[in-house]
């Protein structure tokens, strides 16, 4: 394994471009084509997974070179520190079923003629996201990020003739690029002190101090918040994940997203030296505030990939939470704490890649079988989509953190970091605690809320359609890969205590972490680093709950009965699914109690011919406000504009005009290099 | 080899335990009844007519509706294995709980929110518009009584040190049982919270099947027989449950810290005397204040929020 492990790089990469290659020259042969790019990203995958799973196991950073100009000296370089093994692993756990999946979605959704551009774009955006984890030096980073934007812009705007598509990759495309010349800055100024590129001697945490420090930090912060979501830098993400077909928007929500997660821990939580005060408050406070909105707004969407894609920003928010909260703990030198906290964090990106995966990948099954993404539109369908629809309740339910699932396990974590976090500070800072662990619950209460709703509407009573009505169920291809998904989900949430074990290398190679605070109790269990305070075994109370749940079924059982079906009551008009509850309707409470947040309008408009007590048609609209569209990105897009606007004077069309100004920027330059020399 | 007695052993306690509340659980649910009945000068049902009522609905005929599946079917149960599976992780007699092995309070509040997934997912299968609202206003509440459930919990546990209930418990009795003021303010902010939990007036009217006010009712409407006494067993459950959970933080006195058969019936009567007296304040703030309109319910609960807070602040600033 050994020799895999040190070629695994490389030899992922190299497989990427031969299958991007093979996939377009084999453009015109749709089927042949399709195979080719799936079958060699899963390759690849695979042989990422290894070299992820083996560097994790024999830790220490493995180091090489994928490519060297002799000439210029110039040289990409990769580096697998046991951090770049964990979202490496995490990356190729998701991106496996996720192809698989493709195999038969493809199939049905992409027209032949696109197949070529989006299997290429797909093993580009792997390979490119690949790079990003293990890359070395400055160089690799950036071109490796560059990449990644570019081939995800073109598969959102795979259904290009749609408005929507273009607009969400336009918007995409222009705040990645505002992010990347964000991440660019910093670089550039922490290459000047270092003289070095590589990163690790960039990310020594000891080149720049005081106020640069600081202003390193909000670039990095504002390149890499982009990258993950985090609001108030969200608006692409709700737009773009959607677009995407829905093997894509899996890929991009469980995975490009930590790429940016990545980026924050390993630069700002860890590449700056001991975090301030200031930064850390940022990061929790920014986090909440993702989790918090990001849940509300997923709560009040009917489109069912919109709606994974704010929860994705949700689960952000808790990964940041986490890590702002292993900052704080860091800069008052609370290492043992720091430790569960950011431990809480990365067990977070990997359960959220999980589920979000599974629950996309039935979205896009649902979406292929009725042709809509409208959660009013569904309905009925887990006798349609049985199986779909028992993965993605398992999907919804651990996204609520529900216990004996993933999400419980690293929404535990995370509250235990914040109690813990709570004794151990001192002065009225430690008040942030109980507020971001009682908005966290709440979080989580509203997520529960979110997903029986998206659950219910879509999957249970009558269908609100004919589409719906007469939908089949997904093939076998494509639910394997869901159900291999469910399994991890309930799996992790069983054998929590592994993946901290996993982790423990991770955590000891970032500076100031002490993994001996241990936190696996066994395979099974999790304890909290003070080991009185709290721990919890899934598995045993796992068995009590089946055992009551037999219990239950046995006492309410009655041998011999044959149970009597009768229609519902449709309250004395006939049953249909106009007498249905509807996803406005359900969340239609929560709608109103957070009014603040939602600024929600409606217009009800009933049109009579003969009295308006009898209307024959009425006509209701409801909308609630995009307040970050439109109170911070239109005053900042009108003041670009206009900026751009008096700029044109500059650029008059006239040929001596541009003559001049580069005679006087020569002089300029020659007077201002001529003046130092 | 002990490891794996042990666990028997926690396993044969939490039947028990569970067993012996279940059997208690519809006692106190009548007993709130016939005390709000006396309170308005009427004679109110036989102590037993709760039991009455569930042997009757077990012995029904199971009807559903046509439109449900499995999920329908699988509601109830989850719901109530949830309530009785919560049950192990509390101390009830004695300062231990059960399963305490298995976790604590976070456990405790997931497992009551697994049920209430269920039940309320559940709700929607049959295509009645009650099923629908029920499970749409028990999931509002649900969602805004969740952070103060667990910040009036934390308050506790942070002052306790510990986030178990059994070590919660031992570590009080330990300390020696003190009063501080934010536990007043942290009891009356979780006594709202239980009041909304448990369907009480002014949060919920678990007499009405009034259509508009339904919470709770409306979202088991559909439900018959069998089932119907699945979902009404585990919510006298979870009643007893949260009143046992209120004693066990504020009033541990009297608990049995050995398994001496005389400190084990000391520790039956103080809990029954405990759990009587705050059914009594249940009956109380059921007969005097009217239901609250559902808009409402969000004030009661951030006045709830705001007692935690302060009790929080009070205790550690």
């Amino acid at each position: 394994m050994l020799w895999l492990a040190s070629v695994g790089v490389p030899a992922a990469i190299a497989i990427r471009l031969a299958t991007v290659v093979a996939t377009i020259v084999l453009a015109r042969r749709a089927t042949a084509c399709r195979l080719v790019a799936l079958g060699g990203s899963i390759l690849a995958s695979a042989v990422t997974v290894s070299t992820a799973i083996h560097a994790l196991v024999a830790g220490g950073p493995l180091d090489g070179v994928l490519l060297r100009h002799a000439a210029s000296g110039f040289a990409l370089s990769y580096s697998v520190t046991p951090l770049s093994a964990w979202f490496l692993m995490v990356f190729g756990l998701i991106a496996v079923p996720v192809a698989v999946y493709s195999v038969g979605y493809f199939a049905h959704s992409i027209p032949p003629s696109r197949i070529a551009v989006v299997g290429s774009s797909f093993n580009v955006v792997l390979g490119a996201v690949e790079v990003v984890f293990v890359a070395g030096d400055v160089m690799t980073f950036l071109f490796a990020w560059e990449l990644m934007t570019l081939a995800t812009a073109a598969l959102v705007a795979t259904e290009h003739e749609e408005r929507a598509s273009r607009q969400a990759a336009y918007l995409y495309l222009v705040m990645s690029h505002v992010g990347t010349g964000c991440l660019l800055a910093g670089f550039l100024t922490l290459a000047a002190a270092s003289g070095s590129l590589t990163l690790s001697s960039l990310l020594g945490g000891n080149l720049v101090s005081g106020a640069t420090r600081d202003a390193v930090f909000a670039l990095f912060f504002l390149g890499f918040g982009v990258k993950a979501g985090i609001i108030p830098f969200h608006v692409w993400l709700p737009e773009a994940h959607p677009a995407a077909p829905s093997s894509i928007s899996a890929l991009m929500s469980a995975v490009l997203i930590t790429a940016g997660i990545y980026g924050l821990i390993k630069v700002c939580a860890f590449g700056l030296g001991i975090p301030a005060v200031g930064w850390s408050l940022t990061f929790m406070g920014l986090g909440t505030l993702s989790a918090i909105l990001g849940v509300l707004y997923a709560l009040t969407e009917s489109d069912l990939k919109r709606l994974l894609a704010y929860s994705t920003i949700e689960n952000v928010g808790i990964v940041v939470l986490g890590l702002g909260t292993g900052m704080l703990a860091l800069a008052y030198g609370r290492n043992g704490l720091a430790t569960v906290a950011i431990a809480a964090s990365l067990a977070h990106v990997l359960n959220h890649a999980v589920f979000k995966s599974l629950l996309f990948l039935g979205a896009g099954s649902v979406a292929m079988q009725t042709g809509t993404r409208r959660l009013e539109q569904f309905g009925g369908l887990l006798r349609r989509m049985p199986w779909t629809g028992l993965f993605f309740l398992v999907g919804a339910m651990a996204i609520a953190g529900l216990p004996l699932l993933n999400g419980f396990v690293s929404e535990w974590l995370l509250f235990q970091a914040l109690l813990v976090g709570f004794s151990a500070t001192p002065g009225l800072i430690r008040l942030n605690y109980p507020l971001c662990a009682a908005l966290l619950a709440l979080t989580s209460a509203l997520a529960a809320a979110c997903f029986v709703r998206a659950f219910g509407i879509s999957f249970l009573a009558l269908p609100r359609s004919i589409a719906a009505a007469e939908a089949h169920e997904a093939p076998r291809s494509m639910l394997a890969p869901q159900a291999v998904l469910a399994a991890l989900c309930l799996g992790l949430g069983v054998f929590p205590g592994a993946v901290l074990l996993a982790l423990r290398g991770v955590l000891a190679s970032l500076p100031g972490l002490e993994p001996s605070a241990a936190l696996a109790w066994g395979p099974a269990g999790m304890t909290s680093p003070v080991r009185s305070f709290d721990h919890v075994v899934p598995a045993m109370f796992g068995v009590a709950l089946l055992g009551a749940v037999v219990a239950a079924a046995v006492l309410a059982a009655r041998p011999g009965w044959a149970i009597r079906r009768v229609p519902t009551w449709g309250c004395g008009g006939e049953l249909s699914a106009r007498t249905e509850y509807t996803a406005t309707a359900f969340s239609k409470p929560l709608m109103m109690i957070f009014s603040a947040v939602y600024r929600p309008t409606r217009q009800v408009e009933a049109i009579a011919e003969v009295s308006p007590y009898f209307p024959h048609e009425v006509r209701y609209r409801s909308e609630i406000e995009p307040t970050f569209e439109r109170y911070v990105y239109g005053p900042l897009l009108r003041a670009v504009l206009h900026v751009a606007n008096g700029m044109k004077v500059l650029q008059a069309g006239s040929l001596h005009a541009y003559l001049a100004y580069v005679l006087v920027l020569g002089v300029l330059l020659l007077l201002w290099l001529g003046g130092t020399t | 080899m002990s490891m794996t007695a042990d666990v028997l052993r926690a396993f044969a306690f939490a039947v028990l335990q569970a067993a012996a509340l279940l059997a208690l659980a519809p006692l106190l649910k009548t007993a709130i009844k016939k005390m709000k009945a006396r309170l308005q000068n009427r004679q109110g049902p036989p102590l037993l007519q709760g039991y009455y009522d569930l042997a009757k609905l077990l012995r029904k005929e199971p009807v559903r509706s046509e439109t449900a599946s499995w999920v329908f079917v699988a509601g109830p149960r989850v719901y109530f294995a949830a309530a009785v599976a919560a049950t192990t992780l509390v101390p009830v007699l004695v300062a231990a709980a059960p399963l305490e092995m298995a976790g604590g309070i976070l456990l405790l509040v997931g497992t009551l929110a697994l049920g209430r997934f269920a039940l309320a997912t559940a709700a929607l299968d049959t295509g009645s518009a009650f099923g629908g609202m029920g499970a749409s206003r028990d999931m509002t509440i649900a969602a805004l009584a969740e952070p103060a459930l667990l910040l009036g919990l934390f308050t506790s546990a942070l002052a306790a040190g510990s986030l178990n209930l059994g070590g919660l418990v031992r570590n009080m009795l330990q300390h020696g049982v003190t009063f501080h003021p934010s536990d007043l303010l942290a009891f009356a902010g979780l006594f709202m919270i239980v009041i909304a939990e448990t369907g009480r007036i002014p949060v919920d009217n678990p007499a009405t099947h009034l259509e508009l006010t339904m919470i709770h009712e409306a979202m088991v409407l559909e439900y018959a027989g069998p089932d119907l006494a699945l979902v009404e067993w585990a919510s006298a459950l979870k009643e007893l449950l949260y009143l046992t959970l209120l004693v066990d933080l504020f009033m541990p006195v009297g608990i049995a810290t050995t398994a001496a058969p005389a400190a084990i019936v000391v520790a039956l009567l103080a809990w029954i005397g405990k759990v009587l007296v705050l059914a009594m304040a249940v009956t109380i703030t059921e007969s005097t204040n009217a239901k609250l309109r559902l808009f409402r319910v969000p004030e009661l609960v951030s006045i709830s929020l705001g007692l935690a807070f302060l009790a929080l602040a009070i205790r550690f600033l």
